[in-house]
């Protein structure tokens, strides 16, 4: 999901949150889609931005390469840190939600229909790992769930 | 950062540099107002709510901001003073400040914005975390702790490159490169601005010791929440503090939060949604 000024939405896209007026009142809620009147009116009450569902353009090789540059790059942000260092853990935990997004994406992609389900948003509990996702491209290398890591 | 408490001949130094500055940045007229405001316990918040209301282009980027992922309010806050009783009146002068200085802070570096308003996400994600009722105002000393880079970059221009070129040669922290070329870093030109604006120890004691959180003696657990939180926003990479480096973690400060390495995947999981939805601020032109 992806908040956008008002003037850069468009009539079509899927509302990620509910809209509501100044004072509470629903306009228009999650998941509907934006509508030419629905634009209208948002202009007319003054709300500046919208929450919207970000279409997937990247392919398959597209996500697998996005996570490749993320995991280079965080390794070379984490260069001054000790191997012993709590920021181990830091670094761990956000290579495990890389990889966690990226399988589902991948899964998203593979079948979207089963995918529309599994959208929580938020993620799971780091229980879950992501060695449950059908996608597991990264075969045993295991993200070490930060929750094992005290 | 444990170790770096700078020599005593280095304040000497700062003094000097500072006494070059020939601009130097003015409090804002409007928060040294609000400020005796405040102090007079007669003082109602519509009162403060109107003198905002005047200056109508910072009233909007003051309700902007209130109104971002930062809070995360289920209602639109709509007014001035809608804001002051909801957030209250540190928050809104703390807004207020970042408001008329925010021009500066775009101009002084690029990225440095960003990492500003990330570090004040992360900020109040781990302050949220941490069940603190004060987490507005840790959010706001989050937003200000790196006022200092922007004294130096706009003041000490030269001085600013050679940081930056002993940076890009790699390696090094910025803070590191400027003790290396000026014998003092940001946190004590920030020190110096936070006396000069007589800003609220909960701003200045964040700006003055981010780096060195276990020297905090007024505000010692909002200090090492901004120490941490500007740790966290540089490790996801957004924005540019100067460095692209995660520098190392005080465990002195660490230890006093209270803080587990199991806490981090809940402050990343407040923090994702809120970094995704700050674009409406990364301009509150």
């Amino acid at each position: 999901m992806k908040r956008i000024p008002i003037d850069k939405a468009q009539p079509g896209q899927i509302l990620a949150e509910k809209l509501t007026r100044h004072d509470g009142v629903l306009l228009a809620g999650q998941g509907s889609e934006i509508t030419e009147g629905l634009l209208r009116m948002l202009g007319r009450m003054n709300i500046d931005t919208v929450v919207i569902e970000e279409e997937e353009t990247r392919s398959a090789a597209e996500v697998e390469e996005e996570f490749r540059r993320f995991s280079e790059d965080l390794e070379a942000r984490f260069v001054r840190i000790d191997e012993g260092s709590v920021l181990i853990a830091l670094k761990k935990t956000m290579l495990y939600l890389a990889e966690k997004s990226r399988d589902e994406t991948l899964a998203l992609m593979a079948d979207p229909a089963e995918g529309e389900t599994g959208l929580p948003g938020s993620a799971a509990a780091p229980e879950t790992t992501p060695a449950e996702s059908p996608a597991a491209p990264s075969g045993g290398k295991s993200p070490g769930a930060p929750g094992a890591a005290k | 950062m444990t170790d770096r408490q700078p020599p005593m001949q280095d304040r000497t130094q700062v003094r000097r540099d500072i006494r070059r500055i020939k601009n130097l940045p003015t409090v804002p007229g409007i928060v040294a107002k609000i400020s005796r405001m405040v102090e007079n316990p007669e003082t109602s918040a519509s009162e403060v709510g109107r003198l905002i209301s005047q200056d109508q282009v910072l009233s909007a980027k003051v309700l902007r901001m209130a109104n971002s992922a930062f809070f995360g309010m289920s209602r639109k806050i709509s007014s001035i003073s809608q804001a002051l009783v909801i957030l209250g009146f540190e928050v809104v002068k703390g807004l207020v400040l970042t408001s008329s200085v925010f021009d500066m802070i775009q101009k002084s570096m690029a990225g440095l914005w960003e990492h500003s308003i990330g570090c004040a996400a992360a900020s109040g994600a781990v302050a949220t975390l941490l069940g603190r009722d004060d987490a507005e105002e840790i959010l706001v000393a989050g937003l200000l702790h790196d006022l200092g880079k922007v004294v130096l970059a706009l003041n000490l221009p030269e001085e600013m490159r050679q940081v930056a070129a002993r940076v890009a040669s790699g390696g090094v922290l910025f803070y590191e490169a400027e003790h290396e070329v000026l014998d003092y870093d940001h946190s004590e030109l920030g020190q110096w601005l936070a006396e000069h604006w007589n800003l609220p120890e909960s701003l200045a004691e964040p700006m003055r010791l981010h780096h060195r959180p276990e020297k905090a003696v007024l505000k010692p657990e909002c200090t090492a929440i901004v120490h941490v939180a500007d740790i966290i926003v540089r490790a996801k990479g957004f924005g540019n503090a100067g460095d692209l480096l995660v520098p190392p973690v005080s465990m002195a400060a660490w230890e006093m939060l209270g803080l587990r390495k199991t806490d981090f995947l809940p402050i990343l999981e407040i923090l994702e949604p809120k970094l995704a939805s700050l674009c409406d601020i990364t301009s509150i032109n």
